[in-house]
């Protein structure tokens, strides 16, 4: 039996978002607080009217604090229920997700997701390193993530016979387009267009990875306040942003551990995907999502994604990125806002920023960089690594 | 009594070489580092005596011998058995008898020289991988490396005849308030060491019934180059020594050296002929065996001294050999703390590399309560399949420089076992050209993860290529 979902039964009343980045002078509470009153100028209502908070941190309980009490303190939210969600990189998206079931079901008029990460006061670039659990670590490799994800490359070259350095080549121009992008993006982490050679020529950091393929960490927080479609009435928004879909797919080992995949793509974002599709009635995704937000934590893996979304047919992503199809200019834009790429990376806050630019969008408020037209966008977040991930499809629009 | 003899015998070398004059060189200007030619054999910063001891006695241990004995003077561990550790690597059964052997660098032929006076089989290795100083003679002089031997009542080499000194010559010792080795006068220690090694030569002749032109091959460690001329004139032996030559290819390789030589003996030997394997280090052991056949694993032994890769670059050597402490950064500082209980829960499986087959005959690692396998839905026991054994080729491959590894890049991915099993894992002794999709890899027991603050250190395996390339100009 196939459960109803939620599509078109929540509205999306208010969003905020910080500038990502090196926030050297300010905290995890700072951040928190900047986008929330963002977000709730946005949807025009009080701190009162809250019925319960999700709060996605994903890294570094050090910085920010584990459990959810860092966002009860930060927005001094009075007694409400406040909840931490954590699932790597697709926090962000988790914490929009729990919210978003609370207003579908019922179970109270309005709720927030607020998802934060404080990442520069590791002291070097790159993720923290954690532990993967003390069993784990006697035989597990402690690779680094673009470590994990070079990996796809080699993979991805092999099963579609495709030429080592044409691949390097639309890596580089996944990078070099969220770099033209991230330019425009005055809430961008990294503002400064890069030529292909420079991006080419860059310090390896994990074959075939080059500097300019990954993407680095920042500071920031993002934050989406929901109700119902009929409570968004009330207050006057007759056609909000809808959510129509958000899936999740998780590992459980079987990419690790059982012999049928091959490496060269991320089979739950296929599943994610699907089940995005489905739950919100879109059955030609290239035709009818208008732009896209992916997971570009690495150039490798927003080619990949492209694929993984039926967004370009398996085996042509290299040559629909070379010919400019996912541009700003061209015929389905990804990471139009810089992406992870440019706008940055604070884990836990990645899959809202996400949905906020879809949002802006949506909206027609994206200044410079808005597209005509837009009806439907898609975020996708992805947590892990390519053999054990977390994919987030969610899908955001009006009408 | 019954005949007792070497049934097979093995030999382990890491992938690097330094050649001793280039390395020397890198020294002139202080005139230090020794002036002795050839190659050291150079371990990975993975490998230690236990790694090395283990795959030795992996070629020499395909069934399950009634006692193990670890020798070493360079034991990582100095409370927490070797041979404990090497009966889980090798999975052998708990029950066996197990012995660590150290104190000098006779502790393998001492070992071995128990083995052949007892009774049952024996498994003795010996691996090290000492420390010395930069700039000290030793630095160029050891070498890394390893050797197996098994020992019972019937093989293709019979002890025929055996002596055994105790002698406390210190030509060179450690202690645990110095312990890089502190050499003394090369002279003084050839002099007095070939006396005593003569004497323990005349012994085992003695014992044997047999003079010292009747040897055909010899294996007599040697405290320094040069120390057999003196030997051997002094006992009118005219065959060369293979330790010798161990020492020049690969380096003094401590309590592994006679074992690796006897290897190298044994390969040349005929039918009937007889060979000399003696240990040095505070005293000599010495053993003569009558070769009726084949020794197996002697040639394949003798094979490694022409395998390897050429180390150029001194101050890696420096790094690999413990003698450059780089600032590595803030990634290395990653807690990397063990807990004995978990080790306790899963350690044998991880260093034996166990893993288990479901009831639709998929492999796994690490066994689970639920199977991997999603044709099954409930939980099972899996039935053990060790994976150490198994070949497999790479679905998935990086060179990740980010990482801290001592020795960077860190190579890991994605390996697909011929048995179907698959696993994560990290890769070693990488190739010129690093590893790639495809590419055939077996399996290394390797160091896993090295608590600095601490002083522990836990093993796994890894995949490395299938074959060692030959030596450039070897």
């Amino acid at each position: 039996m196939m459960a109803s979902g939620i599509r078109d039964k929540v509205a999306i009343l208010g969003m905020g978002c910080t500038a990502f980045g090196e926030h050297w002078s300010r905290g995890a509470d700072d951040l928190m607080v900047e986008a929330f009153e963002e977000a709730i100028v946005d949807a025009g209502i009080g701190r009162e009217d809250i019925g319960a908070a999700w709060v996605g941190n994903a890294l570094d309980d050090i910085n920010v604090g584990n459990s959810a009490l860092p966002l009860a303190h930060a927005l001094r939210l009075q007694t409400i229920p406040v909840t931490r969600v954590e699932n790597m990189c697709a926090t962000g998206t988790e914490a929009l997700r729990a919210a978003s079931y609370a207003v579908a079901a019922g179970a109270v008029d309005i709720a927030l997701a607020l998802g934060v990460e404080k990442l520069k006061d590791t002291g070097y670039g790159g993720l923290p390193l954690k532990t993967k659990g003390l069993f784990n670590d006697l035989w597990m490799p402690y690779g680094s993530a673009p470590g994990t994800f070079a990996q796809l490359a080699g993979a991805y070259a092999a099963r579609h016979g495709i030429d080592a350095g044409d691949l390097k080549r639309a890596m580089a121009h996944v990078s070099w387009k969220s770099h033209q992008n991230g330019a425009l993006n005055a809430k961008a982490h990294l503002r400064k267009p890069v030529d292909m050679d420079k991006i080419l020529g860059a310090p390896m950091i994990a074959d075939p990875l080059g500097l300019f393929d990954c993407c680095g960490v920042s500071d920031g927080a993002a934050c989406a306040i929901v109700t119902t479609p009929e409570i968004a009435a009330s207050l006057g928004r007759q056609d909000p942003v809808l959510v129509k879909a958000i899936q999740l797919s998780a590992s459980n080992g079987w990419e690790l551990g059982f012999g049928e995949w091959d490496g060269s793509y991320v089979r739950n974002t296929r599943v994610a995907a699907a089940r995005a599709y489905a739950e919100a009635g879109v059955s030609d995704p290239r035709r009818e999502i208008a732009l896209t937000e992916v997971h570009d934590c690495f150039s490798v893996t927003e080619l990949v994604t492209m694929e993984d979304l039926g967004l370009s047919d398996e085996g042509r992503a290299p040559f629909d990125i070379l010919d400019g199809r996912f541009d700003r200019g061209g015929a389905q834009p990804c990471q139009i806002d810089g992406g992870l790429k440019c706008f940055g990376h604070p884990v836990g806050a990645s899959g809202l920023r996400m949905a906020y630019e879809v949002y802006t969008q949506l909206l027609g408020r994206a200044g410079d960089r808005q597209r005509d037209g837009v009806r439907l966008g898609l975020t996708h977040n992805l947590g892990g690594a390519p053999f054990n991930s977390v994919a987030a499809v969610s899908i955001l629009g009006r009408g | 009594m019954p005949e007792r003899c070497v049934s097979a015998i093995a030999g382990y070398l890491p992938l690097l070489r330094i050649d001793r004059k280039a390395a020397s060189a890198a020294l002139r200007w202080s005139g230090l580092g020794g002036g002795v030619g050839g190659r050291r054999a150079v371990a990975g910063w993975d490998e230690d005596a236990l790694t090395m001891a283990v795959e030795a006695a992996r070629e020499v241990a395909p069934l399950s011998p009634d006692r193990l004995i670890l020798a070493s003077t360079s034991g990582y561990f100095t409370e927490r058995s070797q041979a404990a550790m090497a009966v889980d690597a090798l999975a052998l059964p708990r029950s066996i008898r197990t012995g660590d052997a150290a104190g000098s660098r006779r502790a393998g032929t001492s070992a071995m020289l128990t083995a052949l006076e007892g009774r049952e089989e024996w498994v003795v290795a010996a691996g090290e991988k000492r420390f010395a100083k930069a700039g000290s003679a030793q630095h160029l002089l050891f070498g890394d490396g390893a050797a197996a031997v098994r020992i019972g009542d019937e093989g293709a080499a019979r002890l025929v005849g055996s002596a055994s000194l105790a002698h406390d010559l210190v030509d060179i010792y450690a202690t645990r308030d110095h312990p890089e080795p502190y050499a003394f006068e090369e002279r003084f220690v050839r002099d007095t060491a070939a006396e005593v090694i003569s004497a323990a030569i005349r012994s085992a002749l003695s014992a044997a019934g047999l003079t010292a032109a009747a040897l055909k091959a010899v294996a007599v460690a040697e405290p320094l180059p040069n120390t057999w001329p003196a030997i051997a004139r002094a006992l009118g032996i005219t065959v060369p020594n293979a330790a010798t030559l161990v020492l020049e290819r690969v380096g003094d390789l401590g309590a592994a050296q006679p074992l690796l030589a006897l290897a190298v003996a044994f390969a040349y030997a005929q039918p009937g002929d007889l060979v000399l394997c003696a240990g040095f280090g505070s005293g000599c052991d010495a053993m003569i065996f009558e070769v009726a056949g084949e020794v197996p694993g002697a040639r394949a032994a003798a094979a490694l001294l022409g395998d390897g890769v050429a180390l150029t670059d001194y101050s890696r050597f420096l790094s690999l050999t413990g003698n450059l402490d780089l600032a590595w950064g803030m990634r290395s500082e990653f807690e990397q703390k063990t807990q004995a209980s978990v080790l306790e829960r899963g350690g044998r499986d991880v260093h034996g590399f166990i893993g288990g087959r479901d009831s639709l005959g998929n492999v796994q690692f690490p066994k689970t309560a639920m199977p991997v396998n999603p044709a099954l839905s409930g939980s099972e026991a899996l039935q053990d399949v060790r994976l150490a054994d198994s070949t497999g080729r790479v679905i998935s491959a990086t060179a990740d420089r980010l990482n801290f590894t001592p020795d960077p890049p860190f190579d890991f991915g994605l390996v697909q076992f011929d048995n179907g099993a698959r696993v994560m894992m990290e890769f070693t002794d990488r190739p010129a050209s690093g590893f790639a999709v495809g590419d055939r890899v077996r399996m290394r027991f390797r160091i896993k993860g090295q608590d600095t603050r601490r002083g522990f250190r836990t093993y796994f395996w890894k995949a490395a290529p299938v074959d060692r390339p030959a030596l450039e100009n070897g």
